[in-house]
């Protein structure tokens, strides 16, 4: 199965995520009072503790879609370019340790390579 | 009736703005070369309006109810959405002319044609419009008529699916009253897992291999070889925007020619630029 496969469209929590994105004020609430905005939306227990925790693979297993988690995370760390070093993306690194060893040993190598490109 | 002018694609990865300077200089540098001559080609070919085709990431459709494809009518499109403003490090909104004339012809003709296009007045622009339009549209000269397409939330279509709609479009433009000019634009791809397990990986042998099936012009092959489960492979949720380079292949024929190819961990995707000097 495809990683993307995995998303329950019918998850609250990917229903409060549409939302949450499109309002400043919901986005506020995410900060001061996230357990209440889960309330609201009928979120889980165990879609609000993967949320609270960062747990990036449970809010995969639960069917969160894959492309709402890093946008979970801009939300508790900021957007910040993007870095491999950026706290967002360190939650992946622990989430899935040999994917992204992978994917970095693959980057050194590239850039040993010479940046390249054709 | 309407003439197909130019077809072209690219990546739209919201580093190709919002951190263009991660990736190593030469990428940085191939990336710039490519999309120069791209806006150089596109603005050549002198069209009236740019048929653009992406993906929405989830902006402008809750999960509950996610169109297959859906047509932007609006006499102006702005962008982007403000969630993007800092991810894609866009200071200001653009404002670039829509052509709702054309538009609805679209979602008209397509519902006579079997097709349901979903339609929006003001529709929202994250990265994939946005950062096209950004390197090709600098000066908002060239109005767009976008249509998004579902390539996120299962079911996806199939290439073959995109293809035929692609067709359909074709043969609406050519059957379009109005003398317009038209440039394809399919924005998406390469491979990459936006979110997923691979966050980081891009699959350079999968990407180099789909941009050698583009060379070889053989869009009978292409379908029959790219799968919908070999981009799944390569990048789950993200390389099956490629379905929108799909799209536009129907209206070319013959060989595409790739101006640049970089596996670009620092954007986060297979990152590449192409064009089609051939029309169907």
């Amino acid at each position: 199965m495809a990683s993307v496969d995995k998303c329950d469209a019918t998850l609250p929590l990917n229903e409060m995520m549409f939302y949450v994105r499109k309002s400043k004020e919901l986005r506020e609430r995410w900060t001061t009072d996230l357990a209440g905005l889960c309330r609201e939306f009928g979120v889980s227990q165990a879609e609000y503790e993967a949320l609270r925790d960062q747990d990036v693979k449970k809010l995969h297993d639960l069917g969160v879609h894959q492309y709402y988690v890093p946008q979970m995370l801009r939300l508790f760390y900021g957007a910040s370019a993007n870095s491999n070093a950026h706290p967002a993306l360190e939650a992946y690194k622990r989430a899935y340790p040999e994917e992204s060893a992978r994917a970095l040993a693959l980057a050194d190598r590239l850039e040993r390579e010479g940046g390249q490109g054709r | 009736m309407g003439q197909i002018v130019a077809a072209m694609a690219m990546t739209h990865s919201p580093g190709l703005t919002g951190w263009f300077d991660r990736a190593p200089m030469p990428q940085q540098l191939l990336a710039k070369k490519a999309l120069d001559e791209m806006r150089w080609r596109l603005e050549a070919a002198k069209p009236d309006v740019i048929l653009g085709f992406s993906n929405d990431h989830l902006l402008n459709w809750p999960i509950n109810n996610v169109p297959e494809f859906t047509v932007g009518i609006g006499e102006e499109h702005v962008g982007p959405a403000d969630w993007y403003d800092e991810w894609l490090a866009m200071e200001t909104k653009y404002h670039i002319p829509g052509d709702a004339k054309l538009a609805r012809y679209i979602v008209r003709e397509g519902a006579r044609r079997r097709i349901a296009f979903a339609y929006l007045r003001q529709m929202q622009f994250d990265d994939g419009f946005s950062v096209p339009m950004h390197y090709l549209n600098p000066y908002n000269a060239i109005p767009l008529v976008p249509i998004s397409m579902n390539c996120t939330v299962p079911p996806i279509p199939l290439p073959a699916r995109s293809y035929e709609v692609g067709v359909t479009l074709r043969e609406m433009i050519k059957a379009y009253p109005d003398h317009t000019r038209v440039a394809v634009l399919a924005t998406g791809g390469l491979s990459h897992e936006p979110g997923g397990p691979r966050y980081f990986w891009v699959d350079e042998a999968f990407d180099l291999w789909f941009l050698e099936l583009l060379k070889r012009g053989d869009h009978a092959a292409l379908l029959r070889e790219c799968t919908l489960e070999k981009m799944e492979a390569a990048g789950s949720g993200g390389t099956a925007e490629l379905l929108a380079w799909i799209m536009a292949l129907a209206f070319t024929q013959g060989p595409a020619e790739v101006l640049a190819y970089m596996p670009a961990i620092a954007w986060r995707s297979g990152t590449g630029m192409v064009i089609w000097n051939e029309m169907a």
